[in-house]
């Protein structure tokens, strides 16, 4: 079965085609890598996934249900309380990570499952403190965000979306924002993730953690998939001339 | 530290300022009359028929009439001065007007001023609608009666000086109110906000006249009292001058001219037997000693802090109300329905365009006007509290707007994809982050709302600078205005103290 499914999806902003007839599957336990250069698209991609950015045309299922169905032209979106249920089967990590600057790293992670998800509260907290550990932040829980490193903030992000329990997660660009070594520390809890084959779909940068750790990498350009295989495949063997030179300036 | 002592010596400086207001010194007044060119007359531009402005815009009236003979006799040049009631002694004391002439009444303030002889010789009534079915003065009993401000008509029924029988006649009443100008107190009677008017009968005939039929005076008056003309006390050289130019004018006819232009013949009294001089009123006023500075000041906080507890309780209600109400105008004003957004957007505009002042009174005023409602007293204080909640509340929503703006979209993106639904979001995420970012405009906001209390003596609701206003008046003193002003500085202290505490708690997080 598909986690995700999307379907000749097409997007423009004032008249003009960021997304041209985009159609993506991802299987349970699948890690998919995103490539490709500024202003492809990769975000809107993600951003009509997670029903932040209204698709013009095609359709998106999670689990075999449907979110949004395409009617020739236009589209359709379930009704709230479906979209609500649906919702739950994703999460999504930001760039600039959004955390809640008013919580602390506790109420970040345990907010949405205990009022979102109507989750026991004691449940939720021992299942935020063993997030926490696996991110190494044990020591940060009443901490507030200001007063985290990028690092840090961006593995309470990863936490905060891991509290709901959802059966894939979205990541747009997470380590773009970070130094180096922060940046590392934040691939090392990805590596993890799909050690324990959690469901991803990563918009990176990185071509060599792409390499690592994707079953598949797809390269966008335009709007459109260019190119799409094994790390193996796209990124030593491209067939196409424009991830050639995408790679080539990318220093691989 | 160093806070405590700039405030010591504001306060020290403010206590300074009301030694210099208040000590009565009258060596700065200057003592030939030979080498002056104008005669500067204060008057209160809505006493008619005294003193007044014509359809023609122009200052006209009895006392200005007499004025201006008076100046042409001496070769002076009259300047029509229209001052605030209220503030008739700073004018005074400060040389910005050289009298008062104005239908002034003399009793009750016999040792504040320097008088001529009294010229007026003018009586109290009552004025009432003609269909209100009151016929003399003991149908007054459970009615509310209305005066103006610091006028004789008060003095005499509620003043320190007031007859036992005036003072029984008062405690029948269900209420007394004070309004600013006879206007509005026509204004009140005729919305069936008060039942009747205590006033001089020549300013009574006069409106009566001029407003038709729909009104009636009390066959039985309150009292009487004389007119004079005011100067600064101790000016007696100036007095002279004009009481012996009026002699002229009563001795040539002149006097009983002008009285008859106004009708006012039955009340011109200048010369008369029985009647003031200035000779008594001189001698009245050298015997009166002074109260000492601190027992004045004791005696005049006192007076003020029944007004204080007005002031605080529109301060707490306004904020009570206009608070919330400005997040729900908030959210009209950023609805996605467009009339309702341009129907807010207009409502904003139009309170933060036109003054609070004008608001109160369409708000009061309003619904008889409008509807034809007549008022109850005690919406009066209902129409305080509604025209601040309005006006506050339109102010407060924009503050909101700019708060709520300032909240990143990644956070409404975050807690969006969370699954929050969009009420949820709004006060789990948009409405903490707002309210730290409002605190230092809300801050300005509360501070000029404790100084905009004041502005409910517009609608005659009594707070504390009102007060103020008519215990200077009655003490010929400018003192109290102090007192009021230390008032509310140390009540935006204390506001300002409790706003930075809440800043400080908002300042967990970044
Ligand atoms: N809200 C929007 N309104 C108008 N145009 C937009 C909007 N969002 C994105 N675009 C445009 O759509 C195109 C794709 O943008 P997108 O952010 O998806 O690119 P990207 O591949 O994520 O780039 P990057 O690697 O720089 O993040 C760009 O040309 C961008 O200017
Ligand atoms: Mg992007």
């Amino acid at each position: 079965m598909s986690i995700l499914e999307i379907n000749k999806l097409k997007k423009s902003f004032d008249g003009i085609e960021v997304l041209k007839d985009i159609s993506l599957k991802v299987k349970e336990g699948e890690v998919v890598s995103i490539i490709g250069p500024s202003g492809s698209g990769k975000s809107t991609l993600l951003r009509c996934a997670t029903l932040l950015e209204k698709m013009d045309e095609g359709s998106l299922l999670y689990c075999d249900e449907v979110a949004v169905k395409d009617v020739g032209g236009a589209t359709i979106y379930a009704p709230k309380n479906e979209l609500r249920h649906i919702k739950e089967y994703f999460g999504l990590v930001f760039q600039n990570y959004n955390l809640f600057p008013h919580l602390s790293v506790m109420k970040n992670i345990c907010d949405a499952p205990i009022s979102v998800q109507k989750r026991d509260k004691e449940e939720v907290k021992q299942e935020a403190e063993r997030l926490l550990e696996k991110m190494g932040l044990e020591d940060k829980k009443e901490a507030y965000p200001f007063q985290l490193s990028g690092g840090q903030r961006q593995r309470v992000a990863i936490a905060r979306a891991l509290a709901m329990n959802p059966k894939m997660l979205f990541f747009d660009e997470p380590t773009s924002a970070l130094d180096p070594e922060l940046t590392q520390e934040v691939l090392k809890v990805l590596k993890d993730l799909a050690k324990d084959k959690m469901t991803m779909v990563i918009v990176t940068h990185e071509i060599e953690f792409a390499r690592n750790i994707s079953d598949r990498v797809i390269f966008m350009d335009g709007g459109v998939i260019i190119e799409e295989g094994t790390p193996s495949e796209v990124i030593e063997n491209p067939s196409n001339e424009r991830t050639k030179s995408f790679l080539t300036k990318m220093k691989v | 530290m160093k806070k405590k002592t700039i405030i010591f010596m504001l306060i020290m400086s403010l206590m300074a300022g009301m030694l210099v207001a208040c000590g009565k010194s009258s060596d700065d007044v200057v003592n030939t009359e030979a080498g002056r060119t104008t005669l500067i007359v204060g008057f209160d531009a809505e006493f008619k028929p005294y003193g007044y402005k014509d359809e023609n815009g122009e200052y006209v009236g009895f006392d200005l009439d007499l004025a201006e003979e008076v100046c042409e006799r001496n070769g002076w040049n009259l300047v029509k001065q229209p001052i605030d009631w209220a503030s008739k002694d700073m004018e005074l004391n400060s040389n910005s007007i050289d009298c008062i002439w104005n239908g002034f009444t003399l009793n009750g303030r016999e040792t504040d001023y320097t008088w001529t002889d009294a010229y007026v010789d003018n009586s109290q009534v009552v004025v009432v609608k003609s269909n209100s079915g009151i016929r003399e003065l003991t149908d007054l009993a459970d009615k509310n009666v209305i005066v103006q401000a610091d006028s004789s008509a008060l003095a005499a029924l509620a003043g320190e000086d007031a007859s036992e029988d005036n003072k029984a006649l008062r405690s029948t009443f269900k209420e007394l109110q004070q309004v600013g100008d006879y206007n509005s107190a026509f204004m009140n009677l005729e919305a069936g906000a008060a039942d009747a008017i205590c006033m001089d009968i020549g300013v009574a005939k006069y409106e009566i006249e001029a407003r038709g039929n729909d009104f009636m005076m009390l066959p039985d008056t309150i009292s009487s009292e004389e007119y004079g003309v005011g100067f600064k006390l101790g000016n007696t050289s100036l007095r002279d001058a004009v009481l012996e130019t009026l002699y002229e004018m009563v001795e040539d006819g002149t006097y009983a001219q002008i009285s008859d232009k106004w009708d006012l013949s039955d009340f011109a009294c200048l010369g008369n037997e029985g009647t003031s001089t200035a000779k008594e009123l001189d001698a009245m006023a050298a015997t009166t000693k002074d109260e000492s500075f601190l027992e004045k000041f004791a005696d005049i906080a006192g007076q003020l802090l029944s007004g204080v507890g007005a002031s605080l309780l529109i301060f707490i209600l306004t904020l009570c109300f206009s608070l919330p109400l400005g997040l729900l105008i908030c959210a009209g004003r950023r609805s996605k329905i467009k009339p309702v957004a341009w129907l807010v957007k207009f409502y904003i505009s139009i309170m933060r365009g036109t003054p609070l002042m004008l608001q109160l009174l369409v708000v009061f005023f309003g619904p008889f006007y409008v509807f034809g409602w007549s008022l109850s007293t005690s919406y009066r204080f209902y129409a305080v509290i509604i025209g601040f909640t309005l006006n506050y509340a339109a102010y407060f929503a924009e503050i909101y707007r700019s708060g709520v703006e300032a909240v990143p979209v990644g956070q409404h993106e975050a807690a969006q994809v969370l699954g929050y639904t969009k009420i949820q979001t709004f006060w789990k995420v948009t409405f903490p982050q707002m309210v730290k970012h409002v605190m230092p405009p809300v801050t300005n906001e509360v501070i000029t709302l404790v100084k905009d209390t004041s502005l409910a003596f517009v609608l005659a609701y009594t707070e504390m600078f009102t007060l103020a206003k008519q215990v200077a008046a009655s003490q010929a003193s400018i003192m109290p205005l102090f007192i009021a002003g230390l008032f509310y500085y140390i009540f935006n202290y204390v506001v300002a103290f409790i706003m930075e505490r809440i800043e400080k708690k908002l300042a967990y997080y970044k």
